[in-house]
C-alpha cells in the first residue's frame, strides 16, 4: 500500500540486516545529544568500512536536451565499457506507478528511457526490454498511454514486459529484513543479465524519498504482493526494499532528475525541476547522493540507514563524486509535514 | 456477434490454452487462475469452445487447496483472491458443462465467507477511508481492497448469499472506497491531504459488484465518472471493465460497441494478453456472468 500507516523504523529484532534497537537509539541519541551529524557519520563510517562507489551526476535542464551524450559520459565516467554490455540481456526498469493525463512528473520520462535504451544498443547489448510492474493500476495499456511510454517504445524498437502478471519463481529472500523467507520474482527479471533501475526523483510521503531502491518494488508481482504493493508495506517499506535489493541487485541505476516530484510523492506531489540525471553502479549510493541533491538528509531515511554497508556505502566520504557537483544541482525539496519525515528534513553535511 | 473481432478474439483465446487446460496472462507466463476463469467465462458467453471451457474448470479444480481457496496458479499455494471468480466460472447455471463442480463451488464459498481483510486502526489524518471495516484482500491478513472485495461480492451474490454479514460489509466498504468526485482506484481514497485520482478499471469493477444495491449519490457519481472517461479510453481492461459496470446500472452508452471494437482492433495488432481478450468478449457479450448475475442481484 502506497498507502498505508506502515512506515516502521527499523527495530532489527527479526534479522541481522537493519540497524538493531540498541544501533538506532545510538544514533538517535548521538543526534539529539549535540553530536550530530558528527555522531552519524562515525556510525556510517564504521559499518561501510572499505566500501567505495561512483556515482555521476549530469546537468540536463529540459527533455530535449542531448540525454544520450549525459548518459554516454556517464557510462564513460563509471568504467562502463562495451566489452562490459555485449550481448547482454538488459532490463531497464522505469518508475510507472501510476498515471495521470498531462502529469508527467509522476513517472520517468519517456526520453531518459528511450536514452537509455539507445545508449546500451551502442554499447551492443544483446536484448533490451522495459518492464515495470505498475503499483496501483493493472491496466498496463493504459499506463504506457498516459505516460507517453507507448510512442517512445515503439520509436525505440524495445518491448514492454508487464511484470505483475509475469511468470514468477520463488526464490530464496536474499536479505532477511522481512520475515518473508522467500520473493517471487518475475522470470523477466530473474532471466536478465542486468537489472537497470531507472527511476524518477521523488519524494516519498511514507519513505521520504522515493529513487534507484524503492523504485525495484515495482519488480513484484502484484498477482502475489496485491495492488498497491500490499504485503511488502504490511512487512515494512525500508524492510522490504532491503529485501528486494539484496535478492535483485542492480547493475546500475539512472535517476530522472531532470523534472522530478516534491511534496506529496510518490503520485499527488508537484513538479520540482533538478536539472540532472543520476547514474551510477551502486543504489545505495545513488539515493544518499539523491538525498543530498534534495537537500534531505540520507541519515534520516530508514531504509538508507539500513542499507548502509549492506548494500552499499551513503556516507559522502564513500562516494566517489563526479561530473556535475552536488552544490551545482541542488533543489530543495519540499516534503509533506509529518513526523514520520522529521528526520529526513534538512540537509547532511554537503560536499560541495 | 456479428463482429469479426470477435472470432478472432475467440480464436487467439482457444490457441492459447495449455494442454493442462489452463491458460496464463500471456504465453509462456505460467497458469494463471484468473486468465483460466476469465477465458472460460468468455467463451461461455460466446457460447464456444466447449472442450476447453471443461478443461479449464477442471484445471481450476486441481488447483483448489483444501480449504477451498483457489490460488493464483498452480505453483504457490497462494495468494487465494482468485476464488471469487473461480466460483463464476463453475457456477455458471446456463451452462451444463458446470454440473459437476457444486462441491468445488461449495467449498470456494466457504473458503470466502471465512476469510476477511485486515482492519487498522484509524487514523483521519492519514487516510480518509473507514480502516475498520473488512471486505476482502488481496493477501491473506493485509488490508481490504476494492479489486478482491468486489470479486468475493460477485461471486457470494452469485451463490445466494447476498445477504450475509459479510457481504453486506463489502458493500458498505465499497461505498466508502467511492471517491467523493466520482469513480474508484484500488481503493484509498485521501492519504494524508490529498484525495487521490479513480481508474476506470476498478470504477467499473466496484460499479459491477454494487448492481443491485439501492441507488446513491456515490453510485450516480461514479457513472458519471466512467461517462465522461471512458470516450478517450481504448485500453481493452479499461474499457471492458469500464463498459461492464456501466451495463450493470442501465449507463451503457450507445457508442459502447464501436469503443470495444477499436479496442480490439488495436488489441488484435500486439501479442495476445488472455485477460484483455477474455474481458472485449464478456463486455461484448448479450449477457455475461459479471452483470448478468450482478443485476439479478
Amino acid at each position: 500500500m502506497n498507502d498505508e500507516p506502515q512506515v516502521r523504523t527499523s527495530d532489527g529484532s527479526r534479522s541481522g540486516w537493519l540497524p538493531s534497537r540498541r544501533e538506532v537509539l545510538g544514533l538517535g541519541g548521538a543526534l539529539a545529544l549535540g553530536g550530530g551529524i558528527a555522531g552519524a557519520l562515525s556510525w556510517h563510517q564504521r559499518h561501510e568500512s572499505g566500501l567505495r562507489s561512483r556515482v555521476f551526476i549530469g546537468r540536463a535542464d529540459h527533455y530535449e536536451a542531448d540525454i544520450e551524450s549525459v548518459l554516454s559520459e556517464a557510462f564513460g565516467a563509471l568504467g562502463i565499457t562495451a566489452a562490459e554490455i555485449k550481448g547482454k540481456r538488459i532490463l531497464l526498469k522505469p518508475n510507472l506507478v501510476e498515471t495521470a493525463r498531462g502529469a508527467l512528473h509522476i513517472n520517468t520520462h519517456p526520453r531518459v528511457v528511450a536514452a537509455a535504451v539507445e545508449t546500451f544498443r551502442r554499447f551492443g547489448a544483446g536484448e533490451i526490454l522495459v518492464a515495470e510492474g505498475q503499483g496501483h493500476r493493472r491496466d498496463s495499456w493504459l499506463v504506457l498511454e498516459e505516460s507517453g511510454m507507448d510512442g517512445a517504445l515503439a520509436d525505440a524498437r524495445v518491448p514492454f514486459v508487464d511484470l505483475n502478471h509475469d511468470g514468477f519463481g520463488v526464490v530464496p529472500n536474499g536479505g532477511g529484513a522481512t520475515p518473508f523467507a522467500t520473493l517471487c520474482i518475475p522470470d523477466t527479471v530473474r532471466t536478465a543479465d542486468w537489472v537497470v533501475s531507472l527511476p524518477k526523483m521523488k519524494t516519498h510521503h511514507w519513505a521520504g524519498i522515493t529513487c534507484a531502491m524503492k523504485n525495484m518494488f515495482g519488480i513484484m508481482p502484484g498477482t502475489v504482493y496485491g495492488w498497491p504493493k500490499n504485503l511488502l508495506h504490511w512487512a515494512g517499506i525500508p524492510e522490504s526494499i532491503v529485501d528486494i535489493n539484496k535478492t535483485v541487485p542492480t547493475a546500475l541505476s539512472i535517476v530522472d532528475g531532470i523534472v522530478g516530484m516534491e511534496g506529496d510523492g510518490p503520485i499527488m506531489g508537484s513538479p520540482k525541476a533538478a536539472g540532472c540525471l543520476l547514474v551510477g553502479r551502486n543504489a545505495a549510493a545513488i539515493d544518499a547522493t539523491c538525498a543530498r541533491v534534495m537537500g534531505l538528509n540520507p541519515y534520516g531515511v530508514s531504509y538508507l540507514t539500513a542499507a548502509s554497508g549492506r548494500l552499499g556505502p551513503i556516507h559522502e566520504e564513500n562516494i566517489v563524486q563526479c561530473g556535475a557537483t552536488i552544490s551545482s544541482v541542488r533543489a530543495q525539496f519540499d516534503i509533506v509535514d509529518v513526523p514520520h519525515l522529521e528526520s529526513v528534513r534538512g540537509r547532511s553535511s554537503g560536499n560541495a | 456477434m456479428p463482429d469479426a473481432w470477435r472470432d478472432k478474439l475467440i480464436d487467439r483465446i482457444a490457441n492459447t490454452a495449455a494442454t493442462t487446460g489452463a491458460w496464463g496472462y500471456r504465453l509462456g507466463s505460467g497458469e494463471s487462475a484468473e486468465a483460466t476463469a476469465l477465458a472460460v467465462l468468455a467463451l461461455s458467453a460466446c457460447g464456444r469452445h466447449e472442450s476447453l471451457r471443461l478443461n479449464g474448470l477442471k484445471w481450476l479444480a486441481t488447483i483448489q487447496g483444501d480449504d477451498g481457496g483457489v490460488p493464483i496458479g498452480s505453483t504457490v499455494p497462494g495468494p487465494c483472491w482468485s476464488t471469487g471468480l473461480a466460483v463464476l466460472a463453475w457456477g455458471d447455471r446456463d451452462d451444463d458443462l458446470s454440473a459437476g463442480f457444486d462441491t468445488n463451488v461449495s467449498a470456494a464459498t466457504s473458503w470466502l465467507l471465512s476469510t476477511r481483510g485486515s482492519p487498522i486502526a484509524h487514523d483521519a489524518r492519514l487516510f480518509g477511508h473507514d480502516t475498520m471495516l473488512r471486505g476482502w484482500s488481496w493477501v491473506p491478513d493485509t488490508h481490504s481492497w476494492v479489486e478482491p472485495t468486489s470479486y468475493a461480492i460477485l461471486a457470494l451474490r452469485d451463490v445466494d448469499r447476498a445477504s450475509h454479514p459479510h457481504v453486506r460489509e463489502g458493500v458498505r466498504l465499497l461505498l466508502d472506497r467511492a471517491l467523493p468526485e466520482g469513480g474508484w482506484n484500488y481503493g484509498n481514497t485521501r492519504v494524508l491531504d490529498n484525495v487521490l485520482r479513480p481508474f476506470p478499471a476498478t470504477s467499473g469493477i466496484a460499479l459491477t459488484a454494487l448492481a443491485g444495491e439501492p441507488h446513491s449519490e456515490l453510485i450516480d457519481r461514479g457513472i458519471g465518472y466512467l461517462q465522461e472517461t471512458l470516450p478517450r479510453v481504448r485500453s481493452p481492461l479499461s474499457v471492458s471493465w469500464g463498459l461492464i459496470g456501466l451495463t450493470a446500472w442501465g449507463a451503457r452508452p450507445a457508442e459502447g460497441g464501436a469503443w470495444l471494437a477499436e479496442s480490439a482492433a488495436r488489441s488484435l495488432h500486439r501479442p495476445a494478453n488472455v485477460v484483455y481478450d477474455a474481458m472485449l468478449l464478456l463486455a461484448g457479450a448479450e449477457t455475461n456472468r459479471l452483470s448478468h448475475r450482478s443485476n439479478r442481484g
